[in-house]
């Protein structure tokens, strides 16, 4: 749909004036709701929890940590592990180990409401290797990368890519599923859907692929939609769906996390 | 069911017993010079009793009458009016053909008789003739019927610049747009901007809002009948235009002198010319074309035969990697048949077709994204003219859909094959035109639909996206089966010579619905069709009207309010999943709709200047569970106010002169009202959705036309506008970014497209 948006950019170029301007837009309803970010990932613990406040569109970027909040992590195996607050709204697990197939239940009870979310940690599928494809693109050369890994052969199985070229991440969202070439080689590659991501050759791209479970995947997928809202009309904005219950905003996510660089030649 | 209709069919017949002899007076109105049919001409009796009628779409009309002297005065607009006068002592076929007054004197901007909105049992309906929108200004100077009717009341565009209408709260899909009888899936090209509609083989449209005779179904909100032109059959004619933006061709004649005739229309933009013309885009395309071709055989003096198609196509691709295509085509042959003097049957076998698909190669990978939607469609529409108070319009129509939904193939593959379905939607239906004296005319009549769900797939059902059970459907086997009444009325009352009242009630029923998630429509949007999940959707709409007349008729006041209450909505839920989805109907929620308002249109039908000013109050709501806390929340289109005011001043027989202003509330769209952070990038919140509300629009647009003496056998014109002349930045977009000067601050950014958009365009026929 990125295309189909530089298609309208393409078109009102070329035959239209189009103007742009800042202007003041006024909004009221929810802006001070609670957010609670949590990772649990294949990887060696400390992980993290981060609990803060939204703040109206208006404001900076600054947002007011929660620090007197009780947050446990408990998982299938019967471990138990309350957090530790450290700083900034982050509070650290003790004891929790990132286990492939391990279902992980959060419970953080803050200002005494309590939210809940559980995440399945997906099974391992080896990222083997990355690819880079170019594209002819406005009279230019661009290229995209390919992960090449072969899906799990059972059904139900979601990716999610973060691209950063030359130290610089790509801030767009790429998640998908095994609802096209279940069990197959991968042949996708990642489309940037920020226009000013362009790698060239000689450049440098490292690419981190999480495997998710189905409510990460779809908080993920909402996000990569509703970046497309620009000119052709986009997605009508909502608050992406989560798996954290009684309303808080955010995502607990416990994943697979695997990291390959290629340098494109 | 059998019963119901016998009642029906008993109810209708309000006929007239009467001892003295009658006969009939029955005959086809054409045009003298090309002999093309025309619809809605007035056929008036002068008797001691007077009456009127109007020709049907085949330019046929019958009346049935004692035994007497008579006058019969046939006229249709810019035609000179033609006088017979006949002694009716047997039935008679007089076929009426009107000399078009050849230099266009005076824009007159409605075909209908002078008084029509007062005697007529129809409301929310309006035609536009070819002539009434050629001087109305458009954007790029591309006349296009759907960017003329969203200037009436209750008509809104689905954007700036665009295709695609919403009429009376209805979604762009509600909407039920006829090619020569065959449906359109997708009216636009060119991501909206331009309709598929090529003026120059078009002969004229009708617009009906939700109050449609029942011969129409199919569709909530309106019926759109677009008719073909049918080719000039006794010269040869060669129409064209030259434009900024594209350039159309038509090219009519007789296949056999006065029995028989054709046409055929091409259009082609040339944006890709302009994308070859910079380096940048040399590898790009980016075009569509327009074909409608049609004729008519005059087979004996009681069949015609016509045959009419349209293809179309758009294509945007860059170099080979990357393309999208999607297009239309319609076919429809149809045989009017004079089976008596009193009995006028059409019968019509009818294909339509969309395809819709992207095209993605690079390296190893290709593959290709595709839908389809394809009917087949048969109907039989039988009036009879019983006598002068009742004229009765019944018959079936059954079409097979198939709706193939998004399938990708190549090396990337729906990990489930994916099945096009099938099903029937067959009605039959009764529609009387009953003039109860004077003062009361009553349109009224039922259609009964059944949609069936046909083999071949498997039907999954969900309660709010959780599957709990599933059918199986072998292919040939029959499945779920919604069966559906719609009644229909429409009563006209004569207040005063000057005045009438209206009222309407209808039912409507659709049970084919487009998926979209986009905010505005786009090409990939996919239909889907009843199933054991997605019911028919359902509309009751009541309205009422008063029209008043002035000056002689020359001025003309309709005021209409209605009220709709819809059931069965389709949405997306949040976050749903479109392209490579396993099963569409995982993805979807359902709730119901209300739209509410009053419309207002002041015409100035003749003179040398002519227009009108239309306004329309309206508020359009869905409630869904799973949407917005299941609260009423407000449609993208809902704009309170709307006002379009259209102005032509005849200068001289030269020049003609024509003014657009249009004003209207903003759309309503959903607003960050919070941001928070996630993985270290900023994510907005947001409250209620469509709760906000874009800036209101306005610009006006102004058009000039000079007329070339025409020299033997060529004549010619040139038109010139501009489009938003005091330049007014209209939001096309809002959208919200980090400031690039203060990345912890988020700033607002509008964007507007069309200021001052000059065009040109020049004309010519041979």
């Amino acid at each position: 749909m990125k295309k189909i948006n530089f298609l309208y950019a393409t078109l009102i170029t070329i035959a239209f004036t189009s103007c742009e301007k800042v202007i003041e837009v006024n909004t009221d309803g929810n802006n001070n709701s609670i957010v609670i970010e949590g990772n649990i990932t294949n990887t060696p613990p400390p992980y993290f929890i981060k609990i803060t406040n939204s703040v109206p569109y208006t404001q900076s970027n600054l947002y007011p940590p929660v620090t007197n909040a009780l947050v446990l992590i408990t998982n299938n195996a019967g471990v138990r592990d309350t957090l530790t607050y450290t700083n900034n709204g982050l509070y650290k697990t003790n004891k929790t180990i990132g286990t492939p197939g391990n279902t992980y239940t959060l419970n953080v009870t803050a200002n005494s409401v309590v939210y809940t979310a559980q995440s399945k940690m997906p099974n391992i599928v080896i990222l083997d290797s990355l690819r880079s494809i170019d594209t002819k693109f406005r009279n230019e050369v661009r290229y995209s990368i390919v992960p090449v890994y072969t899906d799990a052969v059972f059904f139900g199985n979601g990716y999610r890519f973060i691209q950063t070229i030359n130290g610089v991440q790509d801030k767009s969202y790429t998640v998908w599923n095994d609802n096209v070439n279940n069990g197959l080689v991968n042949q996708r590659p990642i489309r940037s859907r920020d226009e000013n991501v362009k790698i060239k050759v000689g450049d440098v791209v490292n690419v981190e692929m999480r495997c998710i479970d189905e409510n990460v995947y779809r908080y993920f997928y909402t996000l990569q939609e509703l970046a497309g809202g620009g000119l052709g009309g986009g997605v009508t904005p909502t608050n992406p769906p989560n798996n954290i219950s009684n309303g808080a905003l955010g995502i607990f996510s416990a994943h697979i996390t695997q990291q390959k660089s290629i340098i494109i030649k | 069911m059998n019963k119901i209709f016998l009642l029906a069919i008993t109810s209708l017949l309000i006929l007239q017993t009467s001892a003295q002899q009658k006969f009939t007076i029955s005959g086809t109105i054409k045009d003298k010079a090309t002999g093309e049919s025309l619809i809605g001409a007035t056929v008036r009796v002068n008797s001691s009793k007077p009456y009127n009628l109007k020709s049907n779409e085949y330019g046929f009309y019958s009346i049935t009458l004692p035994k007497d002297k008579y006058t019969i005065k046939a006229s249709f607009v810019s035609y000179n009016e033609s006088d017979t006068t006949l002694n009716l002592d047997s039935s008679i076929t007089l076929n009426i053909f009107l000399d078009n007054k050849s230099v266009l004197k005076e824009v007159i901007i409605s075909t209908k008789k002078k008084n029509d909105n007062l005697t007529k049992a129809v409301m929310g309906t309006e035609t536009l003739n070819m002539r009434d929108i050629a001087k109305i200004p458009v954007l790029f100077g591309e006349k296009d019927v759907l960017k003329t009717i969203q200037l009436l009341p209750g008509i809104k565009s689905a954007g700036e610049g665009n295709a695609g209408f919403s009429v009376r709260g209805g979604g762009i899909d509600q909407n039920l747009i006829l090619l020569d009888e065959a449906p359109v899936y997708n009216a636009s090209h060119l991501l909206g901007f331009f309709s598929t509609f090529n003026s120059d083989a078009i002969k004229d449209a009708t617009i009906i809002k939700g109050n449609a005779p029942t011969q129409y179904g199919g569709r909530l909100a309106s019926v759109l009948d677009v008719k073909m032109k049918e080719g000039n059959n006794k010269d040869f004619n060669v129409n064209g235009g030259i434009g900024l933006i594209s350039s159309r061709i038509s090219v009519e004649g007789p296949i056999q002198n006065e029995k028989s005739s054709f046409i055929v229309s091409g259009r082609r933009t040339y944006a890709d010319m302009f994308l070859k013309a910079s380096p940048d885009f040399k590898d790009n395309e980016l075009y569509f074309y327009d074909l409608n071709a049609k004729a008519n055989y005059q087979i004996n003096k009681k069949n015609r035969l016509f045959i009419s198609g349209y293809f179309g196509k758009d294509l945007l691709a860059f170099g080979s990697s990357f393309g999208i295509d999607w297009g239309n085509q319609t076919a429809s042959l149809r045989l009017n048949t004079i089976v008596n003097s009193k009995l006028f049957l059409n019968t019509s076998f009818m294909h339509s077709n969309y395809d819709f698909g992207i095209k993605i190669k690079s390296g190893e990978t290709d593959f290709n994204i595709r839908s389809n939607i394809k009917d087949w469609n048969l109907k039989q529409d039988y009036t009879w003219y019983a006598n002068p108070k009742n004229a009765i319009r019944f018959g079936f129509q059954a079409i097979h859909h198939t709706i193939t939904p998004n399938t990708f193939t190549g090396t990337v593959n729906n990990s489930f094959p994916k099945r096009g379905r099938e099903s029937l939607e067959n009605a039959i239906y009764i529609n009387n035109n009953y003039k109860a004296n004077d003062k009361l005319t009553i349109d009224y009549g039922v259609r009964f639909g059944a949609f069936t769900v046909l083999g071949g797939d498997t039907y999954k059902l969900y309660n709010k996206g959780l599957l709990y059970d599933s059918v199986v459907l072998a292919k040939g086997k029959v499945g779920k089966t919604y069966w559906n009444l719609e009644p229909r009325l429409t009563a006209n009352y004569r207040l005063t010579e000057m005045s009438s009242l209206k009222f309407g009630y209808a039912r409507n029923i659709q049970h084919l619905h487009l998926l979209s998630n986009s905010t505005a429509g786009s090409p990939s949007d996919q239909w889907i069709g009843n199933s054991y999940n997605i019911q028919p959707e359902l509309a009751d709409q009541l309205s009422l009207g008063f029209s008043r007349n002035f000056n002689n008729n020359n001025y003309e006041l309709n005021i209409e309010g209605y009220y709709k209450a819809m059931q069965n909505q389709v949405d997306y839920k949040d976050g749903a999943d479109l392209r490579s989805s396993t099963d569409l109907e995982s993805q979807l929620l359902f709730g119901i709709g209300r739209a509410y308002g009053i419309e207002v249109m002041f015409k100035k039908k003749t003179g040398k200047l002519t227009g009108w000013i239309s306004y329309t109050l309206s508020k359009t709501e869905r409630k869904i569970d799973g949407i917005n806390n299941f609260n009423w929340y407000n449609v993208r289109l809902d704009r309170t106010h709307d006002v379009s005011i259209v102005a032509t001043y005849q200068l001289n027989e030269k020049w003609t002169l024509s003014g657009l202003y249009v004003y209207n509330t903003g759309n309503a769209v959903t607003f960050p009202t919070g941001k928070y952070e996630i993985g270290g990038q900023t994510i907005f919140q947001y409250a209620n959705r469509n709760a906000n509300r874009m800036p209101s629009n306005h610009r006006l647009d102004i058009s000039a036309t000079v007329q070339f003496k025409p020299r033997k056998n060529w004549s010619s014109d040139l038109s010139f506008g501009i489009y938003n002349i005091y330049g007014q930045q209209n939001p096309f977009t809002i959208t919200f970014r980090d400031d690039p000067n203060d990345p912890t601050k988020t700033q607002a950014l509008q964007t507007a497209l069309f200021r001052w958009v000059p065009s040109i365009s020049y004309n010519f026929k041979f």
